[in-house]
């Protein structure tokens, strides 16, 4: 125990810190400004010094340690005085532009000054003149304002990772450059403009708009993007966002945000909102009341019901929305239309690879905490880029790689580029076979565990079929970096799951957890794939993960919700797809997402949605798919409505509503108005109330209240039982490669920027990434005889678009990367499918590309 | 980009240091003598050399004095107008290289043969004035004496 006394207050402490912190957590408060919470300390603005007994000279507090004994005094009249000479050598530069500049009321300086004097200073100097730079999309930039702090670097560097702020020159002469521009690499993060502590970085979003004081409403909420659930804080004037900004220490981002949560709020508000209901007549979309449209969707799904029973219509729910939406989808479709076709887009990814890791390893497989990716010695990425799918994970993969972690990225991983230790880029659609020569090489070495019988006979049958070993450069090193490792966490995307042979991918990936006990991470997309499971929008499960097929379970969800649950099983998303194709479901209705565009296969989707009766689609936007429906239904966003999101590491967490001006519906409430036009009421009276229920019924989130929920630590299993995973029969894997000999294969890109019909009408974003681009690497440019900014064709299989070229150093084999964001050019709709025959999910086919300069 | 003789050279200079950090000084060096100054291309050709982010290189490179930002001559001329060359006549000598050659403090020479740098000290105190063409040393400075050793300079 270290005790100490400053300010004759006796502060002790329970672990080494510096004296600023001790002071701060004896609430004695010195002043900073290079000083940052998230930062390393500098001591470079010296605002922080103190008096410390028997130390001839002033001492920087952020820099001290606090050590027993110690005798600090942080105000005196010398102290006073110092910092009054630091400050009026600040204002030698700094502009007295207060009251025209934005961060005046919430800035460091204009505090310290108020604070400590020195409002005129004695020089006669001229100021630095430094023209305010608006070069860039988002931030504006004023070097006047700037006191060198470098808050801002380090953040970049330190913190962020990007390493796109450079301190330029030096003297009184030093500037900081470039910040975006995106020159340098710039990630757009905008964590520098949270960490300056004057308004020499300010955000052009809201620019002039507002003042600090004038914000009317603070919420604490979650972001909608990815499946991470950074904790936000927006600030809303006359029913306006005026800015979304993190806390620090709140939530488990602790103050860093990205991209997409910070500048894509932007949709909220945007003027292609869809306003009213829309119905087709006569074959055109026209608008519609509310009455109107409910009563004609609830008419047409009993019509079909009745004709054709429950089976004939399916339901598709959305990991954009809230636990509460998704649990009261899923049992409108089961009670209401009487079907257990429910499935989600999440299908096509983390969906099906929870599902098939928890019936190898047991239910809470993925539930880890990423704050636990920064203490891991290997990190394992595979099948996606961390730093785009979910940023804020990434940075914890990339704080692990600066602690010294090995990171063994398989494939190609932008957002690591600079943090891999180990890089392993084995043939395109042979990633399966490459995670399977490495578990038989880690279990030839380990051996079996001996728990999980069948997981045990399917790494031996893999043990037998591989020699263990591979040419394949960076393979040994991995494979004896695994076993040497205390602490080893595998991350997984999608991209190795949306393949036909995914499942053998995921198996692999199981059985490596198993045998080095590694931490396992999923990436979502999407910011509820884990909620949407865990309230059963999966055609086998019902709530809290209990099979429909197990009449114990669906006993009581019966008495919960009156009724019998349907016993026919439900379809997958593509059965769905083609059931609509060849007639059995005539129905669909579908909740927050757009199908047409977010799935491969793109004309087979199109002739499904086609050959459909009925067609509902409830959405923000009218989106492509929503074109094609017979009735489209306005619903809020993220911002506009209270609920839960589940986060990949099941941590349960609340949106709250800021703003509500816009004429949509929330999602539930829709659903909850129309089951009970089809005779099945609901009568929830606000997203609380279904919690409420949720709590009551499902196991998993037994007892939870939002009260609970709200503190921020309800992680899953929350007051659960205990989860074990149900035994299964290992499914027979399947063999053979494919032949994979084309010079191009087109895969989708997951972009830094986008999310897709959310980031696309979020103008800050597409100021950022305005178009798609078709990115090569550089072998394959010199192949092609294509430059930079070329615009090329590319054709597969299923069609062709045109593009601009960007050549990717980071890409390194024949693979060409194209998102999926952007209207009429996402990359699916280049490529066809086959079904995973064991996730059911739809493995990505068609991807042949020929590339041709235009 | 830099040559494979120069790329060589960088990783042999990597070799001698326990982080890639430690090795940007040198590697600038290297980048100014092939280059003749640090362009953006230079700078990048570091950074990538090296894999550090170029915000570092950047940032190294524009704090230090003895880096060039502009193109300069085929040869570098840094002469001293400290104390001791002052009193023996180092202005002078600047006046005399504007007059017989156009070159100017901080400028170039039309045929880019020269570029003229004015230093500090170079500890040439005893027989001042001193001057260093690129890395050669010359003191006791006359107009005759420095006619005579820029010829040598083509």
């Amino acid at each position: 125990m270290i005790t100490l006394t400053i300010n004759d207050k006796e502060v002790s402490l329970d672990r080494p810190m510096s004296v600023l912190e001790a002071a701060r957590q004896a609430g004695i408060k010195i002043p900073t400004l290079c000083y940052h919470e998230a930062l390393k300390p500098y001591g470079g603005c010296r605002l922080c010094v103190v008096e410390v007994e028997r130390m001839p000279k002033l001492q920087t507090a952020c820099t001290l340690t606090a050590a027993d004994g110690m005798v600090v005094r942080t105000e005196s009249e010398m102290i006073a005085k110092v910092r009054r000479g630091i400050l009026e050598f600040l204002l030698i530069n700094h502009p007295l532009d207060c009251p025209y500049c934005d961060k005046a009321g919430e800035c460091e300086l204009q505090d310290l000054v108020n604070k400590y004097g020195a409002t005129a200073g004695r020089y006669r100097e001229e100021k630095r003149k430094v023209p305010e730079s608006h070069k860039d999309h988002i931030l504006t930039r004023n070097m006047e304002r700037c006191i060198v702090c470098t808050r801002c670097v380090r953040m970049c560097n330190d913190v962020q990772g990007a390493s796109a702020i450079a301190m330029m020159g030096r003297g009184g002469h030093t500037r900081m450059e470039p910040f975006s521009s995106a020159s340098f690499n710039c990630e757009y993060c905008g964590n520098c403009l949270s960490v300056c502590p004057v308004g020499a970085i300010l955000s052009r979003l809201y620019i002039h708009s507002f003042r600090p004081w004038q914000v009317d409403t603070e919420v604490e909420t979650v972001c909608s993007y990815c499946g991470v659930g950074c904790s936000m804080v927006v600030q809303v004037r006359d029913d306006l966002i005026k800015r979304v900004v993190p806390r620090m220490g709140l939530g488990l981002n602790r103050g860093l945000l990205c991209s997409r949560g910070r500048f894509g709020y932007e949709y909220i508000h945007s003027q292609d909102r869809l306003k009213t209901p829309l119905v087709r007549r006569n074959g055109k979309l026209e608008q519609a009341t509310w009455s109107e449209a409910l009563r004609h969707v609830a008419e047409r799904l009993t019509g079909i019901k009745k004709a054709d029973g429950g089976s004939a219509i399916a339901g598709i729910a959305s990991a954009r929305c809230t636990n509460e939406e998704n649990y009261v989808f899923q049992k409108f479709m089961r009670m209401a239309c009487g079907s257990n076709n429910i499935d989600s887009l999440s299908r096509a990814g983390f969906a099906a690879a929870q599902k098939y890791l928890e019936e190898l390893l047991g239910q809470g497989i993925t539930a880890n905490m990423i704050e636990g990716l920064k203490n891991s010695e290997v990190i394992l990425v595979a099948g996606g880029d961390p730093g785009t799918v979910n940023p804020v994970l990434g940075l914890a993969i990339r704080e692990a790689f600066r602690r010294g972690a090995k990171v063994a990225v398989v494939g190609h991983a932008r957002g690591l580029e600079r943090f891999t230790s180990i890089r392993l880029t084995p043939p395109l659609f042979r990633e399966e076979e490459f995670l399977e020569e490495l578990l038989a090489g880690v279990s030839r070495v380990r051996g079996l565990r001996g728990e999980k019988l069948d997981v045990d006979r399917g790494i031996r049958a893999i043990s037998d079929a591989y020699p263990g070993i591979s040419g394949l450069e960076g393979f040994d090193e991995l494979k004896h970096a695994l076993l040497d490792s205390p602490s080893t966490s595998i991350v997984l995307g999608s991209g190795l799951v949306q393949h036909s042979r995914g499942h053998r991918a995921i198996f692999a990936v199981a059985g490596l957890t198993y045998l080095l006990e590694a931490r396992l991470y999923l990436l979502a997309e999407r910011p509820n794939e884990q909620g949407l499971i865990d309230m059963g929008c999966v055609p086998e499960m019902l709530p809290g993960g209990r099979p429909l097929n197990n009449h114990d379970y669906t006993r009581k969800f019966e008495e919960a919700w009156g009724g019998p649950i349907p016993e026919e099983d439900g379809m997958t998303l593509m059965e769905i797809m083609e059931g609509a194709k060849e007639g059995r479901v005539r129905a669909l209705y579908i909740m927050g997402d757009n199908p047409l565009v977010n799935l491969p296969g793109g004309p087979l989707i199109e002739e499904a949605l086609k050959a459909l009766d009925f067609l509902v689609v409830q959405d923000m936007f009218l989106t492509e798919t929503g074109r094609m429906a017979d009735v489209v239904l306005p619903a809020v966003g993220w911002s506009e409505k209270s609920g839960t999101y589940t986060n990949i590491e099941r941590r349960i967490q609340l949106l709250r509503k800021a703003v509500g001006n816009s004429s949509g519906m929330e999602d539930w409430k829709i659903i909850n108005d129309v089951s009970g036009m089809m005779g099945y009421p609901m009568a929830y009276e606000d997203a609380e109330s279904i919690m409420d229920e949720i709590a009551r019924v499902s196991p998993l989130y037994r007892d939870l209240t939002y009260r609970e929920i709200g503190k921020g630590n309800s992680l899953w299993p929350y007051h659960g039982e205990p989860l074990r995973g149900e035994i299964h029969e290992l499914p027979a894997a399947v063999n053979g490669t494919g032949s994979y000999t084309a010079n191009f294969y087109l895969a989708p890109e997951k972009v830094l920027f986008h999310s897709g019909t959310t980031s696309r009408h979020s103008q800050a974003l597409m100021r950022i990434c305005p178009e798609p681009v078709l990115r090569i690497g550089p072998a394959a440019a010199d192949t092609l005889g294509v430059r930079e900014g070329d615009r090329v064709k590319v054709s597969t299989s299923s069609g062709s678009g045109e593009f601009p070229l960007s050549i990717d150093r980071t890409i390194s084999d024949n693979r060409v990367l194209l998102s999926n964001n952007f209207e009429g050019s996402g990359v699916l709709r280049l490529m066809s499918y086959r079904l995973d025959p064991v996730t059911r999910a739809p493995g990505i086919e068609g991807c042949e590309a020929t590339i041709t300069r235009l | 980009m830099f040559n494979d003789t120069v790329v060589k050279e960088i990783d042999d200079i990597k070799s001698r240091y326990p982080d890639r950090k430690s090795a940007l000084l040198p590697s600038l060096y290297v980048a100014q003598r092939e280059f003749g100054w640090l362009s953006s291309e230079a700078m990048e050709s570091v950074a990538r050399a090296l894999n550090v982010p170029e915000s570092v290189v950047r940032g190294t490179a524009t704090f230090y004095a003895m880096f060039r930002h502009a193109p300069a001559g085929r040869h570098v001329i840094q002469l001293c107008t400290n104390v001791s060359c002052m009193i023996l006549g180092a202005e002078q000598l600047v006046d005399f290289l504007k007059s017989k050659y156009g070159l100017t403090p901080g400028g170039t020479t039309e045929d880019g043969r020269f570029s003229l740098v004015i230093m500090e000290c170079i500890g040439a105190c005893g027989t001042a004035p001193a001057m260093l063409v690129d890395t050669d040393f010359h003191d006791n400075l006359s107009e005759k004496r420095i006619e005579e050793i820029l010829e040598k300079y083509k």
